[in-house]
């Protein structure tokens, strides 16, 4: 057992150690990327994607919470009757209400201030 | 729950549902006009709605909401007082380049709030209020924080009326988790009970302190003031004068339900607990406010020194015998009556100098020098509010000391009365020291006092002071209405 495990390690070192002692080293452009013989990344890989955790904090309150409060409806839904079923209609139309004022403000739009920017100033009205 | 319950219950369903309807009218178009107009139908239909109830018998609506004489005549208040919220806010958002519509919507959850609050009277109900009046009032304070002539100081007061009144709101929180543990109930009736059978113990009284803690916050009661001038200064003016008048009233008128029928006001501990906050916020509010040279920050403190006098009635209303405790009751109703109107006076008053387009209020003393001859209307009024402050004959804060002196006197606290007139008497000074300076002959580069004034905002200064003179000359009226109220009360 202590055995294999001794052989394992020695396999791994030696792997990784025999390019480095027996390989030659060539210094080009080409080398250095990440797919040496594939298509050309273009760009950074280290751009900024947008969070927005606000509209992430709002968004769980509409439809987290929602179906928090639904299934403690869900239990008792005959117990509580048409009343509870009333009262839980008018709570989800305030949600949907607050879901429909979100997307005409654009919080549905996954972009920056920047790219919205951009974006309008590509394609004029 | 039954179509009486229902029918009572509209005027609390009409607050709730201007901010979905604000919601559903901005999704489609932002027009400013119609939607400040829709909040201030809202406000008025449910005012009326319950001014036409009045008189009528109290009824319980679930556990949490009472809507008994006492409730109505503050929910009237609400409605009313945050009519000039709605008119002096849209005068001073068309002249910002914010976004202009949100901000009817959290003026409409925050009166939803004080609506609830002034109609609870079991714990989570209070909760729930309160919560509902501050954390719309943290975005309403911090609303100015876009465009170019952006104010420097709202977001630092936004951010300080936050962390505090969650602080506060926990001290509530706590001591209402306090108080179950205590007598195992959440009706303030209920609680009184309790009292009465001899089961308070230590962690009852302490989760009752924790309670006044959390209230002091919100009223800026003295070792809890320290936001109240930054906040004051910071938010614009329309949010400030809301902040003075409806978010604090409710929160006392609720206290003084809370501190009744719990009959927790009959404590020794509670009655010296507050005779000291009383004391302290008396002298430090009117002392801080003789330095200030700053009109927002001076009239913050002053409302500090306000709520000091208040005390004296509150503890007052402890008496064992009916009239002295009706006549102390009265004291409360009609002093926040007569602050209310006269804050927004002067709220009015600065607010019509202000100049919001270049982020610029009328908040400095010297923007007031000479304003006696430059503009005599404005400053008489002005002068009137700061004259009622004050408390001279013929406003209706004379009245309200007037009352409150009687209340106190009614009770025997003398010591607490003697600080009352030293620190009127301080307060005099700095009351007249801004209309020394109105007096004094005009500057010739004065910008603030050359812009005219917008119909809305003269139209809040005529009525507003005609209210004050109106309660200082004949005060009858409102007593009456006062009386009805209380007697649920009793």
């Amino acid at each position: 057992m202590i055995l294999y495990l001794v052989l394992v390690v020695g396999l791994i070192i030696a792997m990784l150690a025999g390019p480095y002692f027996l390989g030659r080293r060539r210094v080009s452009r080409a080398v250095n990327e990440p797919y040496e013989c594939g298509i050309v990344p273009v760009g950074s890989a280290q751009y900024r994607v947008p969070i927005p955790f606000y509209l992430f904090a709002i968004f769980f309150v509409i439809f987290d919470l929602e179906a928090v409060f639904l299934y403690a409806w869900s239990v008792a839904v005959k117990e509580v009757g048409w009343a509870g079923f009333i009262e839980a209609l008018v709570f989800i139309v305030i949600l949907l209400v607050a879901l429909l004022y979100l997307w005409r403000m654009g919080a549905l739009d996954w972009r920056t201030t920047r790219q919205k920017r951009d974006r309008a100033r590509v394609q004029p009205r | 729950m039954t179509i009486e319950e229902l029918i009572a219950l509209v005027p609390l369903l009409v607050v709730a549902s201007i901010s979905v309807i604000l919601m559903l009218v901005v999704s489609f178009v932002r027009h400013h006009r119609l939607i400040s107009l829709i909040t201030l139908a809202g406000f008025i239909a449910a005012g009326i709605m319950v001014f036409q109830s009045m008189g009528q018998p109290a009824i319980q609506i679930t556990p949490l909401i009472i809507l008994d004489d006492f409730s109505r005549f503050f929910i009237v208040m609400t409605c009313f007082a945050s009519v000039p919220a709605v008119l002096l806010a849209y005068d001073y958002l068309r002249r910002s380049e914010d976004l202009k519509e949100e901000y009817y919507m959290l003026l409409s959850l925050a009166v939803l709030g004080a609506v609830v609050l002034a109609a609870s009277n079991h714990f989570a109900s209070f909760f729930i209020g309160v919560e509902l009046l501050s954390v719309s009032l943290f975005a309403m304070v911090g609303y100015m924080v876009h465009g170019e002539h952006k104010r420097v100081s709202t977001l630092e007061a936004s951010i300080k009326y936050m962390i505090l009144s969650g602080v506060s709101s926990s001290f509530l929180l706590f001591g209402v988790a306090l108080i179950y543990l205590n007598f195992g109930v959440l009706t303030f009736e209920g609680i009184q009970q309790k009292i009465l059978n001899g089961t308070l113990n230590g962690y009852g009284m302490m989760g009752i302190a924790m309670l006044l803690i959390g209230v002091g916050f919100k009223l800026s009661w003295v070792p809890f003031h320290m936001w109240t001038p930054d906040v004051y200064e910071g938010a614009p003016v329309p949010v400030t004068a809301f902040l003075a008048t409806i978010s604090k009233v409710i929160v006392f008128a609720l206290g003084l339900r809370f501190l009744h029928e719990s009959g927790a006001l009959g404590l020794f501990n509670v009655q010296a607990a507050l005779a000291f906050i009383g004391v302290l916020s008396m002298l430090v509010g009117n002392g801080l406010a003789l330095m200030q040279d700053n009109l927002k920050r001076l009239l913050a403190y002053s409302s500090i020194a306000h709520f000091g006098y208040l005390i004296i009635a509150l503890i007052a209303a402890s008496s064992a015998s009916a009239t002295n405790k009706a006549l102390a009751m009265e004291a409360v109703g009609f002093y926040l009556v007569a602050y209310v109107v006269t804050t927004w006076v002067a709220f009015g008053a600065l607010s019509a100098l202000s100049q919001p387009e270049h982020g610029i209020e009328a908040e400095n003393l010297k923007d007031y020098r000479g304003l006696f001859w430059q503009r005599p209307w404005l400053a008489a009024i002005f002068s009137v509010a700061l004259l009622s402050l004050a408390g001279v004959p013929l406003t209706a804060g004379f009245i309200a000391k007037f009352y409150v002196f009687a209340a106190g006197a009614s009770y025997t606290l003398w010591f607490l009365l003697g600080i009352l007139i030293i620190s009127s008497a301080i307060g005099l000074y700095y009351y007249l020291k801004v209309i020394m300076e109105m007096c004094k002959p005009a500057e010739d580069e004065n910008d603030f006092q050359k812009a005219a004034i917008p119909f809305e905002n003269k139209l809040i200064l005529l009525v507003m002071t005609a209210f004050v003179l109106y309660l200082g000359i004949s005060p009858q009226a409102l007593i009456e209405s006062l009386n009805s109220a209380i007697k649920v009360l009793m």
